[in-house]
């Protein structure tokens, strides 16, 4: 914009300023004014890990995942409260009386970022390749059995069985959509930089550095995204972090510790931002080690766990005390079903039932250089001395814990849960099933009531009928207390003032079109 | 015996401790409990995916068949491919290389830059207060971890007393390394100046007790000069052998400075490849670092024959 | 004279000037009486640690976390309610006492080897330094990080790490000693009088080529504290809730930009006692010279 007025513009700008010195002055900590966003820019966001790889269809770490996401999207997608799925490259679905055909309509001028459209044939080329990943995310398809296009705007999936979880499934970031047949590259070469229908387009990575994405062009939501292009870089300190949020050199800073949210919401431009999450934190309880096989045992040990004092110290406060297995930003979740909650009466009072009245010894594995794992774990030392139990801490490296609680050669340990999909069955298959992969998230539980539950909410058309079971399942096994449910914890991200329009979905994930700089 | 001679012969002696080296990093990381496929599996790790996995990577052959895989791999300058990342390891470290060379060198500098005036310093005025302060102030470099150390300099000078320096990162272009590097290579120094200043103290001190003697008996020599030339000689030679010996820990600080400063130099490499059991990577970072470490070894006896005449070759 | 002097080699193996020196000057040589003063008063609290403390370094008190100092804390409590000045002074005792069995263990080891290799030479000697050069081309954490994580965390694996890591300093100093004694008259002598190599290996030159490594044992206790404190850093040292300077250390890093104290107190711990064992070891290396 030209200044042909001098004067009008200094006054402009004067007020601006006051303006904008206002709005940060009162803004520090509060939700982002809405203005109108403006187009350019870049930023950088540091996180605490370097992404693996933007194979979609293999990889696992959330680093990696939320990156793919900027480039290859979904049919539906779940929405802002991560319960419901909502229509993106689909626009509608129809979905047979039998429950095993779905009927998907494509939304028209969609384009890859190489100017392609669209079709169904790219579809269907990404959702088979996906699912024949048996080493990846194939066995969430494994309903699938096959899909055809009768038109380049309609692609039908033929299932074997009625299956609820489908529409979610969909929406899994491994069955985003990829040009067909790799736009005419190898699998392992488009995959080193993926093509996709997303905001954002590769544009660079150095190794253990950074990874660069620019602003898709052809992106089919008008006017997005704003951004000119975001950075990834990867700095393992939080301390390092904070202070170069604080010192500009990055815009967007993942993950702050618990006790710096405090501060930062008082730092003048900064924005700290707690978003509801899908995560929960538990205390894994292997069932191999003869006293936790037993239920009065491990009721004691919910019972004993004070969940209010870790949260206070460790945490800060920000978190709540969890109730079920299943955290509140998930459909079905039962808030009604108390939980075991701290009381040590009722605790003892487990114990004395139990085979172990007078209390055992037991290893607590904490990963090394966890700050949160080791206070919590202290804590719980000092509340299981309580009911007799006598806790000792067996620390291993971040890579030997994960491996060791895998192999279950662990008794006591820590472990979390953040949501891939928005449907409950991805998490109670893997927690309750002893066949759902992980022998019951690595305890040995079995209970075949519960199991039968979950079966039965998998193939149940109805959501109320759904809810009723799975309100009987989170209620059952709180009563079992197969792990201890310790509480549920938002996202924590710090970011510049001068950052509009960045939301951290429940599932993790965060929608950069949206994000603006102002 | 000539120098070129030495020098052949010890490059000869490289290979068997390059071999030692191999076979020790190898068994080593391959018997640290933990599988890189779980860690990579995540939550999604069922057996059947990790044996997949394993095989794949050709982790399930018997040890001493990985092993003989690897040399011949490396006998034709492969080092193998990451397991995280899937490039090739060695294009990973050779990519990282600089940066830390960076690192290190920039610390060797400041390191001497701050020990030899102040051993000269506390020398020259032994056993009086400045000589005391000398030796005491200088140890917050060896008892203070980096990351304090770190956290602490980037806190004051890259933020509260105005935005001196960048806070971590490499930067671009030889000012830009240099602006980026300074506090990190100063947290180097600092670790090193305190062993620095013990051995150039006690060095100079020699010296003073031999020349002042000598020269008491000599005439025509402004004592001065004498002392100084003969002490600054001693000093560069204590320097290089001091340096030289500590080469190996000094490699290794750097590896908590880098985390600190997200420098991304090997050392980083090393700390994450090691967390995540990526196995080519730390063979690789290891070999070369090892290397690296021999050679400077080399270079010291080298540097310290030449400057000190009484050294000889055998 | 022959005689005479192999009757003089056979007897006191240690000059007799070196050891009379020593115990009339000690008190004269301010670095040395510095280092053991300073050391000494830390040892003696370590030892007196109930006394001088009046909490139990383990007890949480989940109501006052963080809190400044006061007169009931007089250094403040950590995140989980604890009494800091309780846990610096039995950290003292974790510390010290890991550290000083981390350095016996490598300097016994180290020194045995490097008397072997030094004296009989061949292929005992090529051996043992195709050893030490390779162990010493490695960089020391990368070693002691991957040992830890081999054997699994806690003290007694730290010794192990570090004794295999550690050896190999004292093996060089020594060996270079023995390989000047060696040539030495009384050695000479000694083996001309048909003593066993055993006998003239521990009673004659071991006390003359001890002395270097005593001194480097001193300034090696440092490198082993900060060794302990970096393992702490990494989480894989000391096991909570034991106290220890390195995992108070490492347990403030978390707060280093709120309450910087709960890593600063325990560094500055550390530097004192660095600096004692800095000024015993310039002390010891004065006085064990001989004139």
């Amino acid at each position: 914009m030209k200044a042909r007025r001098p004067l009008m513009f200094l006054a402009l700008a004067g007020t601006a300023a006051l303006g904008v010195t206002a709005a940060t002055a009162l803004g520090a900590g509060h939700a982002q004014k809405a203005g109108t966003p403006k187009r350019g820019g870049s930023i950088t966001i540091a996180r605490i890990e370097d992404s693996q790889s933007f194979d979609k269809t293999n990889v696992f770490q959330n680093e990696s995942i939320w990156l793919t996401e900027q480039i290859n999207e979904t049919l539906y997608t779940a929405g802002k409260d991560g319960k419901t799925l909502i229509p993106w490259l689909a626009t509608s679905y129809t979905r047979s009386k039998d429950g095993k055909t779905y009927t998907f309509k494509l939304r028209k001028g969609v384009k890859f970022s190489n100017g392609r459209p669209m079709t169904s044939a790219d579809v269907k080329f990404s959702i088979d390749d996906a699912r024949a990943q048996s080493k990846g995310w194939g066995y969430l398809d494994a309903a699938i059995k096959n899909i055809t296009t009768p038109d380049p705007d309609t692609v039908v999936f033929h299932l074997k069985r009625q299956w609820a979880p489908f529409l979610a499934d969909i929406g899994l970031f491994a069955n985003g959509i990829i040009p067909n047949h790799f736009a005419g590259q190898t699998r392992t070469q488009f995959y080193k930089h993926p093509i996709g229908t997303g905001p954002f387009m590769w544009d660079k990575r150095v190794i253990g550095q950074s990874v660069t994405f620019k602003r898709n062009p052809f992106y089919w939501q008008k006017g997005k995204p704003y951004l000119d292009s975001v950075t990834w870089t990867f700095v393992t300190d939080e301390n390092t972090r904070e202070l170069q949020l604080r010192g500009g050199q990055i815009q967007i800073d993942e993950f702050p510790p618990f006790n710096s949210i405090s501060k930062l919401q008082h730092t003048s431009g900064v924005t700290m931002s707690l978003f509801p999450s899908t995560r929960t934190d538990y205390l894994d309880i292997n069932e191999s080690y003869a006293p936790l096989a037993d239920v009065h045992v491990r009721r004691a040990i919910s019972l004993a766990i004070d969940r209010n004092a870790i949260i206070k110290s460790v945490l800060f406060g920000h978190g709540t005390p969890a109730n079920s297995f299943l955290p509140p930003q998930v459909p079905f979740y039962d808030a009604q079903s108390p939980g075991l909650q701290y009381n040590i009466a009722q605790a003892k009072a487990e114990m004395a039932k139990s085979k172990y009245p007078k209390g055992f010894k037991v290893t607590l594995l904490v990963g090394a250089g966890a700050q949160v794992e080791s206070a919590m774990g202290q804590i719980l030392q000092q509340s299981l001395k309580q009911i007799g139990i006598d806790v000792t801490f067996h620390q291993e490296d971040t890579s030997t814990e994960f491996n060791d609680i895998g192999k279950r050669k662990y008794q006591l340990g820590f472990s979390y849960w953040t949501m891939d999909i928005a449907d409950p069955d991805e998490l109670v298959t893997f927690a309750i099933d002893p066949a759902g992969g992980a022998g019951s998230f690595y305890t040995g539980y079995d209970n075949p009531a519960v199991v039968k539950l979950s079966h039965e909410a998998q193939v149940q058309p109805d959501p109320a009928v759904r809810a009723k079971l799975y309100a009987q399942l989170q209620v059952k096994a709180a009563n079992d207390a197969f792990l201890g449910f310790l509480y549920y914890s938002p996202y924590r991200w710090a970011y510049s003032s001068k950052v509009h329009g960045f939301f951290v979905e429940p599932l993790g994930n965060y929608h950069l079109e949206n994000v603006w700089l102002g | 015996m000539s120098l070129g001679g030495y020098v052949v012969r010890r490059l000869l002696q490289l290979v068997p401790i390059a071999l030692g080296v191999t076979i020790l990093v190898f068994f080593l990381i391959h018997l640290v409990p933990g599988d890189p496929a779980r860690t990579i599996l995540g939550n999604q790790a069922t057996t059947v995916r990790v044996k997949l996995l394993r095989h794949a990577w050709g982790l399930d052959r018997p040890l001493p068949v990985q092993y003989l895989k690897f040399m011949g791999r490396l006998l034709h300058g492969d080092l193998g491919t990451s397991l995280f990342y899937s490039v090739g390891a060695g294009r990973l470290v050779l990519q990282r290389l600089p940066v830390t060379l960076w690192l290190i060198g920039f610390g060797a500098v400041l390191a001497v830059a701050i020990a030899v005036p102040l051993s000269a310093f506390a020398a020259t005025h032994r056993d009086r207060l400045p000589d005391h302060i000398v030796r005491a102030v200088p140890l917050v470099g060896l008892g203070f971890p980096p990351f304090w150390l770190g956290i602490v300099l980037l806190l004051t000078f890259g933020l509260n007393l105005g935005r001196l320096f960048p806070v971590g990162g490499y930067g671009s272009g030889f000012t830009g390394h240099l602006h980026s590097m300074f506090l990190p290579a100063l947290t180097v120094a600092l670790g090193i100046a305190p062993i620095l200043i013990r051995s150039l103290r006690a060095g100079l001190l020699e010296v003073f007790e031999a020349e002042y003697i000598t020269t008491a008996r000599s005439k025509g020599l402004p004592e001065r000069r004498v002392l100084i030339r003969h002490a600054l000689r001693n000093a560069i030679v204590s320097t290089v052998s001091v340096l030289g010996v500590n080469i190996g820990y000094l490699v290794g600080g750097t590896l908590v400075i880098e985390q600190v400063y997200a420098i991304p130099g090997i050392g980083q490499l090393m700390i994450n490849s090691i967390f995540e059991r990526d196995f080519p990577v730390v063979q690789a970072v290891t070999l070369v670092f090892s290397v690296m470490v021999v050679l400077v070894y080399l270079a010291t006896d080298v540097a310290h024959a030449l400057l000190d005449p009484r050294v000889r070759f055998d | 004279m022959a005689a005479a002097a192999t009757a003089d080699a056979l007897g006191e193996a240690i000059p007799v000037g070196q050891r009379r020196g020593f115990r009339g000057r000690w008190y004269r040589t301010p670095s040395f009486v510095a280092g053991v003063s300073i050391l000494g008063t830390i040892v003696l609290l370590a030892v007196l640690a109930p006394l001088v403390t009046g909490f139990d370094p383990t007890y949480q008190d989940l109501n006052h976390t963080l809190q400044g100092p006061s007169w009931h804390h007089l250094l403040g409590t950590d995140d989980l309610g604890r009494d800091t000045w309780t846990r610096l002074v039995y950290g003292a005792r974790t510390d010290l006492r890991v550290a000083f069995l981390a350095v016996l263990f490598p300097f016994t080891i180290g020194t045995v080897l490097g008397l072997f290799s030094g004296y009989y030479g061949g292929w005992v000697d090529s051996i043992t330094s195709w050893f030490v050069n390779v162990v010493v081309a490695f960089p020391f954490y990368v070693l002691i990080i991957a040992l830890v994580f081999a054997l699994g965390s806690g003290t007694r694996n730290i010794y192990i790490a570090i004794t295999l890591v550690g050896w190999v300093s004292y093996t060089r100093i020594i060996r270079g000693e023995v390989l000047v004694a060696k040539r030495r008259d009384y050695v000479l002598a000694a083996r001309a009088g048909g003593l066993s190599d055993f006998r003239i290996l521990f009673r004659h030159l071991l006390p003359n080529v001890i002395t270097q490594a005593i001194v480097f044992a001193m300034s090696d206790i440092v490198l082993d504290i900060l060794a302990i404190v970096t393992l702490g850093y990494l989480g894989l040292g000391v096991q909570p809730p034991t106290p220890d300077w390195g995992t108070m250390i490492a347990e403030g890093q978390t707060f280093l930009t709120t309450h910087w104290e709960l890593s600063t107190i325990p560094g500055i711990a550390v530097v004192v006692t660095a600096l004692g064992l800095s000024l015993l070891a310039d002390g010891l290396a004065d006085l064990l010279r001989p004139e």
